[in-house]
């Protein structure tokens, strides 16, 4: 289990996606059928590779790191993938769900994979913390099933305006069918990003009174602030009955989508470079790891 | 062993002689038995659909096959056609072109819409018939049941049968499921009774339309389209109201200028608001103005020439792979004909062992009798004598089987019975 790298599934992933991209060359029940067996051994080596880095780092695999987080988001669209293609195996859902597989996955190489220091300071009592991070990769996950039906449904709008004939290899769901799956992944996403949020609040709240330093300041809990006015926003108005053709609403939640999925990335990367100034989700604060207690210092393997 | 084909098709005969020369459901049982009757030493399996009428025929013995003309009779006599009528046009085929035929035909390669899908399934069912009226024996059991594997090669190993080729499927299947997930919460309008709306609103049917208007300036025409499909008839002078009501609008009326303008369909949208609309204009010269479709971004318009494009494009792309296809089925023929004929000499290589197998019986049992020292020995010895009987064999066998490729050997399998005296 030591030998399976981010690598190995990142290169499963990708070579599936190749031949997803050969239903463009007209549709192969073979090469689907290798595209579906690549997509499940990738699967398999990501599940391991979690289990590897859980075991490494004593925490679940939504609580290790940034790293494993967009791990476990990336590991969670797979199975929709794997899903959606084994019941219709007609629908091009690949050509569209692996290409944010792959960049989730490989954004995993510029995150930290250090376990966060509040986090692994604590050994058994991680509710909050997991409800936190749960909530969040769902509606993050939400959120990048928005997105992709989004772009899904612009494509397949401009073939039916133009008045192209379904291409063999790229068949899509229904116009009426990609409009309903952005607008309630959008819907379901929103409630998901809120109590991810209030209980983002309630354990720094938490945190405090427990003596470590850690501030609603924090540029990231900021950031996630404004995504989820922005997302606010779309929901209210999803949720009106303002009427608006579906592709208006479409743009909207796509735009919106996708400026919380690039946000949230770059927030990601940019913390483990050290752009941003010290925040609690970049697990090596120095002001924290000097409040540490050096038997967990030890076992996180930090200088105390 | 003989295979026969008699048959007229859509590329050979006319639709009027199909018609007569055609077995409907319920006459079937009475031409098995005639046929029968008629030539009792062979097996028959008739092939009647709207677009040929085929009677394949198996012998195990040559001399039993009926003639071109015996059949042919056999037609006259069933449905009361006199012979010179039709004779001309009832073609025949023997040995391998029959086998090739059949498969060509199960592989949807001789359909008139070349790659449909139904022909198969109407040759599985006349096998299963000829089955059930015990007109199908071993020789046709092996050509039809390996037909329908053919048929199922060329279609999973070739795409000679994906994309969709009638105006009326492609506007459904490829325009109108895609905007749609379902059609029985939609309401059709159709504007016109012609013949390709009767066809559209099939396809809807199919897909699962329930709601369906019918509007035209003859109510005559509109309440029998009505009456066939179950929907209702509506006042053509209150056009705009059913324009407005309807998700999908079929329009197919001899109009000689657009009847739907850019300003009147804008007037309805402004009513309805832009939810979603598909417009199938199927008139020539067209019933709504071309630019209707650019009124909003929820207004999908389609005309006869845009379908027909795409249509034309399908076709083009199931010719290119009748080349793919035909390579499967010369193979399979190949193939089938080896085995038939390498089954003609299954008999003589039988009986020509079981003739050798006597003989070492004989002189073994001879040998051990007359030195019962050997006796310790016997699996060793009876082993040898076994290689070299097999080794004896094996070029005659293997001259046979060679000669098995190209046909039948009678030659061979004549010398081999008075070479062995078999």
């Amino acid at each position: 289990m030591q030998r399976v790298t981010v690598f190995c599934f990142l290169a499963s992933y990708v070579v599936a996606f190749v031949l997803e991209l050969s239903r463009m060359l007209g549709r192969s029940r073979i090469s689907s059928l290798v595209a579906f067996g690549i997509g499940v051994a990738g699967l398999v080596a990501h599940t391991a590779y979690l289990f590897y880095r859980s075991q490494q780092t004593s925490l679940p695999p939504l609580l290790g790191s940034a790293h494993d987080w967009m791990l476990v988001l990336a590991w969670l669209l797979v199975v929709f993938y794997l899903f959606l293609t084994r019941i219709h195996p007609e629908l091009a859902w690949g050509m569209f769900l692996l290409p944010l597989v792959i960049v989730f996955v490989a954004t995993t190489y510029f995150m930290n994979q250090a376990p966060n220091t509040l986090v692994a300071a604590e050994r058994a009592k991680h509710g909050w913390e997991m409800l936190h991070a749960t909530v969040l990769v769902f509606g993050m996950a939400g959120t990048a099933v928005g997105f992709i039906t989004g772009v899904m449904y612009l494509v397949q709008h401009r073939r039916l305006k133009t008045r192209h004939a379904t291409h063999l290899g790229l068949e899509m769901p229904s116009l009426a069918r990609l409009a309903q799956t952005n607008r309630w992944s959008t819907i379901i996403a929103f409630p998901l990003w809120t109590l991810g949020l209030v209980t983002g609040v309630a354990l720094s709240f938490m945190k405090s009174s427990a003596g470590a330093s850690v501030a609603l300041r924090d540029p990231f809990v900021i950031t996630v602030g404004v995504l989820w006015v922005l997302l606010a926003a779309v929901f209210v108005r999803l949720l009106s009955n303002r009427p608006s053709s579906a592709k208006h609403v479409v743009w909207l939640t796509l735009c919106a989508c996708g400026f919380v999925l690039l946000t949230l990335i770059g927030l990601q990367i940019l913390t483990k470079s050290h752009v941003l100034p010290e925040t609690w989700h970049a697990g090596e604060i120095k002001s924290e790891i000097r409040n540490l207690k050096p038997e967990i210092c030890n076992r996180l393997e930090v200088p105390s | 062993m003989n295979l026969q084909v008699v048959y007229c098709s859509h590329q050979t005969a006319d639709l009027g002689l199909r018609e007569r020369l055609a077995f409907t459901p319920q006459r079937i049982p009475e031409a098995y038995a005639k046929l029968r009757e008629r030539f009792p030493d062979s097996e028959w399996v008739l092939l009647s659909t709207c677009n040929r009428v085929e009677v394949y025929a198996a012998q195990e013995d040559e001399a039993a096959a009926p003639t071109h003309r015996a059949v042919a009779k056999f037609f006259a006599d069933f449905h009361h056609v006199p012979l010179e009528n039709f004779f001309g046009d009832l073609l025949e085929q023997t040995g391998p072109d029959v086998v090739r035929h059949l498969f060509q035909v199960a592989a949807s390669l001789d359909s008139m819409v070349l790659g449909e899908p139904q022909i198969v399934s109407q040759v599985k069912q006349a096998y299963s018939l000829a089955q059930a009226h015990a007109a199908a024996g071993p020789l046709t059991n092996a050509l039809f049941q390996r037909a329908l594997n053919v048929a199922k090669r060329v279609r999973t190993e070739t795409s000679l049968a994906e994309g969709r080729v009638s105006i009326a499927s492609v506007a459904v299947s490829d325009f109108g499921q895609s905007i749609f997930d379902r059609f029985d919460d939609k309401t059709v309008l159709v504007i016109g009774a012609g013949e390709m709306a009767e066809e559209t609103v099939r396809y809807l049917k199919d897909a699962g339309a329930r709601s369906i208007l019918i509007t035209n300036r003859s109510a005559e025409r509109a309440q029998h389209l009505a009456e066939t499909w179950g929907g209702s008839v509506k006042p053509f002078e209150r056009l705009d109201e059913w324009l407005a009501a309807a998700d999908v609008i079929v329009s197919t009326t001899g109009a000689d200028k657009p009847i739907v303008e850019v300003a009147r369909f804008r007037r309805v949208r402004a009513a309805t608001g832009e939810k979603p609309v598909f417009i199938l204009d199927l008139g020539a010269p067209r019933d709504f103005e071309p630019a209707v479709r650019d009124i909003d971004d929820n207004v999908f318009l389609y005309c006869i020439d845009d379908l027909q494009a795409i249509c034309d494009q399908n076709r083009r792309a199931r010719t290119k792979e009748v080349e793919r296809a035909m390579k499967i089925v010369d193979a399979e023929v190949q193939d089938f004909m080896h085995e038939v004929y390498h089954r003609a000499t299954g008999p003589i290589i039988k009986r020509l062992r079981e003739q050798w197998r006597e003989v070492v019986e004989q002189e073994t049992r001879r040998l051990f009798a007359k030195s019962p020292h050997l006796e310790q020995d016997r699996a060793d010895i009876e082993r040898t004598i076994e290689l070299v009987v097999n080794k004896l064999l094996h070029p005659p066998l293997e001259a046979l089987r060679d000669e098995a490729r190209e046909g039948t050997p009678h030659g061979l399998m004549e010398a081999l019975k008075r070479l062995f005296r078999l």
